[in-house]
């Protein structure tokens, strides 16, 4: 039997296809989230299944999650992004003890006790500074394509302080450091040490490792070295880092069957 | 068939639905008789002085999100939303009763406050009671009676009347019944399966204190309402302490997330719910304004430091109502509960080992998606550590 998560993120739709005989990824999609969010989750899912050669009768159950996860009805059930990048993450490196999440439009740093259960969490979701929207922004300003920020900011030899609060005036921040001569590079290494500033002061003291980093954001150059460095801890960046949210959902979509059928032991620990 | 049985049980819940038309019809009556409405914002305020006075002591605490707006333009944004609410009231003159108030007992709470009644006084006629701040301090019990004396003297003055020892008993008397029923209402939330709902029994007060027929309707609550049933069921739901700052009426939009995202208050350690009426006040004492001074003494109120008492409060309360997790509520830029959120986390975590979420908003309806999606989280951590130890 499978089993499908589907994660409505703000900027992207994500799903996860599963078997239960080994909770392995089956097939995966992702695509930009829109207006039709509802039609569009479907048609990825239908294009996940198509191209897996699944058939629909085949799924046993669907898990919705994300920002979206309420407007999906042809879920079974919605869990937040919260459990299910707990779940997701912890399926990859079974004793993790921080998840950092950085998406489109929010950040979030999710703390496991020992057996895998979430402890807390911190979210900030009431701006985009801290967010991929950020990096988006500073980018195009800079006429650098995502994929070469890292290497970019390699190049910095010293780093431009970015302080403001806010994305909108953190642009024009940014304006006026070119306007006054400061290279690409120190100011894209400024925009990666501020995103990982505003994690860190969400982490507060005493961060527990292994920390993984998961999100759109853990896939672009040079935000993990940023991180690493604030923190001063080794940070791992997640196997397929958008699709752990959704791959968390399949997890919680398969198991509530098993735990019937198999009498498996329904938390998080036991699922890897 | 339960909703034509809960139909008829919910007569008291249906009564305190029209509290402000009930208090504005009894403020009028009581004004007509001679008696002076008595603007209060703060449960350390002692009713009973007031109400010796002839006075009719009424809640003044503004829940408008509109009203809050309104105060900007004269108070900092970045102020208590009811701090803001119930002065723009106050600009708008839109709050009745503290547009029939003779008289205001306003309260040193917190810096907010305190400021924003300097402005407030330039209207109303006002006497500001100091609380104390240290209340290990050995001089504080003694500074915080000679205010309630302060006070009385000050009504005295104001209403060109006498307070007399017998009047301040009556006055405790009515008191200490309310306050007892509604220790025993909120009790009915100790069940396994509570009768109502904590929204429902939020709204099960007054903005005046002791109406003769508010207390009628608590006694007939206690009788009715142990047979009745809540939908979804206190089964399936998980048991929540809320604390931190209060509710005023119209400002109730986080409980109604709570409860619509799977949980139920069974507790509630605030202003509006147990933090004032957990205690009585010697009613055969010789000096009933020492009396009285002993009570409110003890209201663990932010405002103190250290504010032990609260911290001893929730402990007390968790266990008694048997709560699953504690949720904090903290208004935007409310310093002093903000600060000592800290203690009660950990509290919450280390010793009671009890999930712990901390929500920090105003009245504005903004951001009731990110509250609901952390509210759900919460509970999803609930549940998982339930399967989990079992």
């Amino acid at each position: 039997m499978f089993y499908v998560g589907v994660d409505a993120g703000s900027r992207t739709i994500k799903v996860v296809l599963i078997n239960d005989e080994d909770m392995r990824i089956v097939a995966s999609g992702i695509c930009n989230q829109g207006v039709r969010q509802t039609a569009l989750a479907q048609e990825l899912f239908n294009k996940v299944l198509f191209e897996s050669s699944v058939e629909r009768k085949d799924v046993g159950r669907i898990v919705a999650t994300g920002y979206g996860r309420n407007a999906l009805d042809w879920a079974d059930r919605t869990v937040t992004e919260i459990t299910c990048q707990a779940y997701g993450v912890s399926a990859q490196t079974p004793n993790v003890r921080t998840i950092i999440d950085i998406g489109g439009q929010d950040s979030k740093l999710i703390r496991l006790d020992q057996s895998g259960i979430v402890h807390d969490f911190e979210m900030n979701d009431r701006c985009a500074a801290g967010t991929g929207r950020f990096l988006e922004i500073a980018a195009e300003r800079l006429e650098m394509k995502l994929e070469e920020l890292g290497e970019n900011a390699e190049k910095a030899d010293q780093p431009a302080a970015i302080s403001s609060m806010c994305v909108v005036f953190a642009e024009a921040e940014i304006v006026g450091l070119l306007a006054s001569g400061e290279s690409p590079e120190n100011i894209i290494a400024g925009v990666q040490n501020s995103i990982a500033k505003r994690i860190g002061a969400m982490a507060g003291a005493g961060i527990k490792s292994p920390i993984v980093f998961t999100g759109g954001v853990a896939l672009i150059p040079g935000m993990k070295n940023a991180l690493a460095k604030l923190l001063n801890h080794s940070i791992r960046v997640a196997e397929n880092p958008q699709m752990t949210g959704a791959f968390g959902a399949a997890i919680i979509a398969a198991e509530q069957r098993s735990v019937i059928n198999r009498g498996r032991c329904n938390c998080m620990v036991a699922v890897h | 068939m339960r909703a034509e049985r809960n139909a008829k049980l919910d007569s008291p819940i249906t009564y305190f639905q029209s509290q402000v038309e009930n208090c504005l019809d009894y403020a009028d009556m009581r004004k007509k008789k001679g008696a002076k409405i008595v603007g209060i914002m703060c449960e350390y305020t002692p009713r009973e002085i007031i109400m010796a006075a002839d006075g009719v002591p009424v809640c003044l605490c503004g829940g408008s999100a509109e009203m809050a707006e309104s105060a900007e333009k004269c108070l900092p944004s970045n102020l208590c939303p009811i701090i803001k609410s119930t002065f723009g009231y106050s600009l708008e003159e839109e709050n009745p009763f503290l547009e029939m108030s003779d008289f205001l007992v306003a309260e040193t709470t917190c810096d907010g406050k305190k400021k924003m009644y300097e402005l407030l006084a330039e209207k109303h006629p006002m006497h500001v009671v100091e609380l104390p701040q240290k209340p290990d301090d050995r001089d504080a019990f003694k500074h915080w009676e000679a205010e309630l004396h302060k006070l009385k003297g000050a009504l005295e003055k104001q209403f060109s009347t006498s307070i007399t020892d017998k009047k301040l008993r009556d006055a405790i008397l009515v008191m200490n019944r309310e306050r007892k029923l509604k220790r025993e209402l909120a009790g009915l939330m100790k069940s396994e399966n509570p009768p109502l709902t904590g929204r429902e029994l939020l709204e099960m007060k007054s903005l005046i204190s002791a109406i003769p027929d508010d207390l009628e309707q608590y006694e007939k609550a206690l009788t009715m309402l142990s047979g009745r049933t809540i939908n979804p069921s206190a089964e399936s739901r998980v048991r929540v302490m809320l604390t931190g700052v209060p509710l005023p009426h119209g400002a109730e939009r986080v409980m109604d997330i709570i409860e619509d995202s799977g949980g139920l208050v069974v507790c509630q350690e605030n202003c509006t719910g147990l933090k004032h009426v957990q205690e009585d006040v010697d009613e055969t004492a010789e000096d009933p304004v020492h009396a009285l001074a002993e009570k409110y003494f003890h209201l663990p109120c932010s405002v103190m430091t250290r504010n032990h008492g609260r911290i001893e409060q929730l402990r007390a309360l968790a266990g008694e109502y048997r709560v699953e997790c504690v949720i904090e509520l903290i208004w935007q830029a409310c310093l002093t509960y903000d600060l000592e959120s800290s203690w009660v986390k950990r509290l919450a975590e280390e010793e009671l080992n009890l999930s712990y979420l901390r929500i920090e908003t105003d009245f504005s309806p903004s951001d009731s998606a990110r509250i609901a999606l952390r509210v759900q989280s919460l509970y999803e951590t609930v549940k998982g550590r339930k399967v989990f130890n079992n």
